[in-house]
């Protein structure tokens, strides 16, 4: 018997496509009843997420179980086999997918730690409705080895990729763990709510929220569960915040030098971050020379999503080789009989995997 | 013997040190784990070398200036595997190791150039062995505060530049830093204030210099952490003085 691998994913398939073919979560128990069903298909796990919808599977006879999945796919989602090209993969290229999958080298953002809970979860759910045998058993607890060892043994999770993510590690490079941290928005733009939901996901305690237009700042602070302070008092909280986010469209300068040092020999050694997302920019440039003062505009979080992109682009190569390691030396022999499907039979032939590189052999 | 301990010691340490960097500039970051197994095989072996020295003189064997240097360096070891990990500083053994190597290495040139030999008391006073053993794992609180406060200003100096580099992701947050600072500090105070009480006891008076430094010493932390509490000096300047302390500590230690 071998596994295989049939799906599509952000690279391959638009939204549009992608959300066609989604699996509700309830029905998921009786989709994979109905793919064990048909025929050549033994085991079944589907993992259905916002960005991918890939079926596992094993079979003594892949490929026809790669067409019959593909027509069940194509039928029972009303698409046309015009539309959508699905990519498949058998025996060591299917782990080696799978294992990529639960490394996020797959995902929209490199490294991501979702997808890993999201193989999890397909596993279980079809571990629960019995279509999770022996093989996808192996394959799946290889996948969590392996996901666990490239985040351990890489730097793929390292460095921020958005402006969002980049203000939230910066806070947390200064103030450690954010729970206890009160965070004010000057300006209740869009970029100034994204930012705070990310201050916010990340555990910051309480949002202030103040606008020239003290309705747009009550709103926004009932949806950030937040206050609101009317414009004329923000600079009367600053001794209660630790992060500012200003995104104003003032022509000139709303958080003067002056203002922030004053803050700042009241504030008893405490840091203060400032995030000035706001073009013309709303912050003087000077505050961060202030002692325990650190700001940052939007060119220089850009700069630092890109250099982590980057950075992760780079080590993309670190992690296949960590994969191909592990199947080299333990995964093929674990997994077993990964060998039978013709095209992956151990030979001096180099093979390619699924993005098209060579892959090691056992 | 106790040389070839204090050169393995002094060893590990710089492999300790040179590993950490080479993982730190690697793709990956396996190698990083092995600080602490290494920190804890050179304590091992200062250990050693601390007790073949004190069995030599039959007391604590702090007689000459590199035994001295070492126990310094065992008591900065011990506090880093003690408070390292509960303080959540990671990368304090990669700033603490090469302090520590240095340390070990003028302990061994000071020993190959003039070995005292053994200096056995005229008769054992235990509250001088306290008095000796609490103030110098005072400098090894202080010591690692001097460690912290060079990271706080690294990683300071990141922040401030906007430009972080590799270092920057895997150093702790810069409020760990200023709090792990001021208790270190802290700790080393009440140690030291331990060690000068214990030399009221002591059989013999101690001399005149010996009593200066110690008080000055001790004046100079507790001012500080007075100062601290008293006005909340910036995490900045409160580096700049724990490790400006620490070089004045030291080089006390030499006129004692």
């Amino acid at each position: 018997m071998s596994i295989f691998c049939l799906g599509l994913n952000h690279k391959t398939a638009p939204v549009e496509i992608r959300e066609r073919l989604a699996f509700a979560e309830k029905a998921v128990p009786v989709h994979l009843a109905e793919i064990c069903g048909l025929a050549g298909v033994s085991e079944a796990v589907v993992l259905s997420t916002c960005n991918r919808v890939e079926v596992y599977g094993g079979s003594d006879d892949p490929q026809g179980a790669l067409n019959s999945l593909r027509d069940y796919l194509v039928s029972h989602f009303s698409i046309t086999p015009d539309e959508v090209e699905f990519y498949r993969h058998e025996g060591v290229a299917a782990a080696q997918h799978l294992f990529e999958v639960a490394s996020g080298l797959d995902s929209m953002v490199l490294g991501e730690t979702e997808i890993f809970g999201q193989v999890k979860k397909a596993y279980a759910t079809a571990h629960e409705a019995g279509t999770a045998a022996r093989k996808m058993h192996k394959l799946f607890q290889q996948s969590f080895s392996v996901g666990k060892l490239v985040r351990s043994t890489t730097r793929i999770q390292q460095g921020s990729t958005s402006i969002g993510s980049a203000a939230v590690d910066l806070a947390e490079k200064i103030f450690g763990k954010l729970d206890g941290c009160r965070v004010m928005i000057i300006g209740a733009g869009e970029m100034s709510r994204t930012t705070a939901q990310s201050l916010l996901s990340r555990g910051a305690k309480s949002i202030i929220v103040s606008n020239r237009s003290f309705d747009k700042a009550e709103e926004l602070a009932i949806e950030l569960k937040g206050s609101a302070v009317r414009f004329d008092d923000w600079e009367n909280c600053l001794d209660e915040v630790d992060i500012i986010v200003s995104s104003t469209a003032a022509p000139h300068a709303v958080v003067t030098h002056e203002t922030v040092k004053r803050v700042m020999d009241r504030r008893r050694g405490h840091s203060l971050f400032l995030i000035d997302i706001a073009v013309p920019r709303d912050i003087e440039e000077t505050v961060n020379e202030i002692d325990n003062v650190y700001l940052y505009n939007i060119d220089q979080l850009q700069q630092i999503a890109t250099e982590g992109k980057e950075r992760r682009e780079k080590q993309i190569a670190v992690c296949r080789e960590v994969i191909d390691e592990f199947l080299r030396e333990k995964g093929i022999e674990a997994l077993g009989g990964l060998q039978e499907s013709p095209d992956d039979r151990v030979s001096n032939e180099p093979r390619t995997g699924p993005s098209g590189r060579p892959l090691t052999q056992a | 013997m106790d040389d070839l301990y204090l050169i393995l010691a002094t060893l590990t340490f710089l492999g300790g040190f040179i590993l950490a960097v080479v993982s730190l500039r690697s793709e990956r970051g396996g190698a990083h784990g092995l600080g602490i197994p290494l920190a804890v095989i050179g304590l091992i072996f200062q250990s050693l070398f601390l007790q073949v020295r004190g069995e030599l003189h039959g007391r604590c064997p702090i007689t000459n200036g590199a035994e001295v240097l070492v126990f310094v360096s065992w008591s900065i070891v011990i506090m880093y595997l003690l408070l390292g990990r509960a303080f959540r500083l990671s990368l304090l053994g990669v700033f603490t190791m090469p302090m520590v190597f240095c340390f070990q290495l003028v302990a061994i040139i000071l020993l190959a150039v003039s070995d005292p030999g053994a200096r056995p008391p005229e008769r054992l006073d235990p509250w001088l062995e306290l008095h000796a053993a609490m103030s110098l794992l005072a400098y090894g609180a202080y010591g690692l505060a001097g460690v912290a406060g060079v990271m706080f200003f690294v990683q300071d100096r990141q922040l401030k530049s906007h430009h972080p580099g590799r270092l920057f992701y895997s150093m702790p947050p810069i409020r760990y830093l200023a709090d792990s600072l001021t208790r270190l500090l802290g700790i080393g105070t009440v140690l030291l204030t331990v060690g000068i009480v214990a030399a009221f006891f002591m059989k013999d008076v101690p001399a005149m210099q010996h009593l200066l430094i110690s008080g000055a010493v001790w004046f100079l932390y507790t001012g500080l952490l007075v100062v601290h509490s008293v006005k909340r000096l910036a995490p900045r300047w409160l580096s700049v003085s724990a490790i400006a302390a620490f070089a004045l500590a030291l080089l006390s230690l030499s006129a004692l």
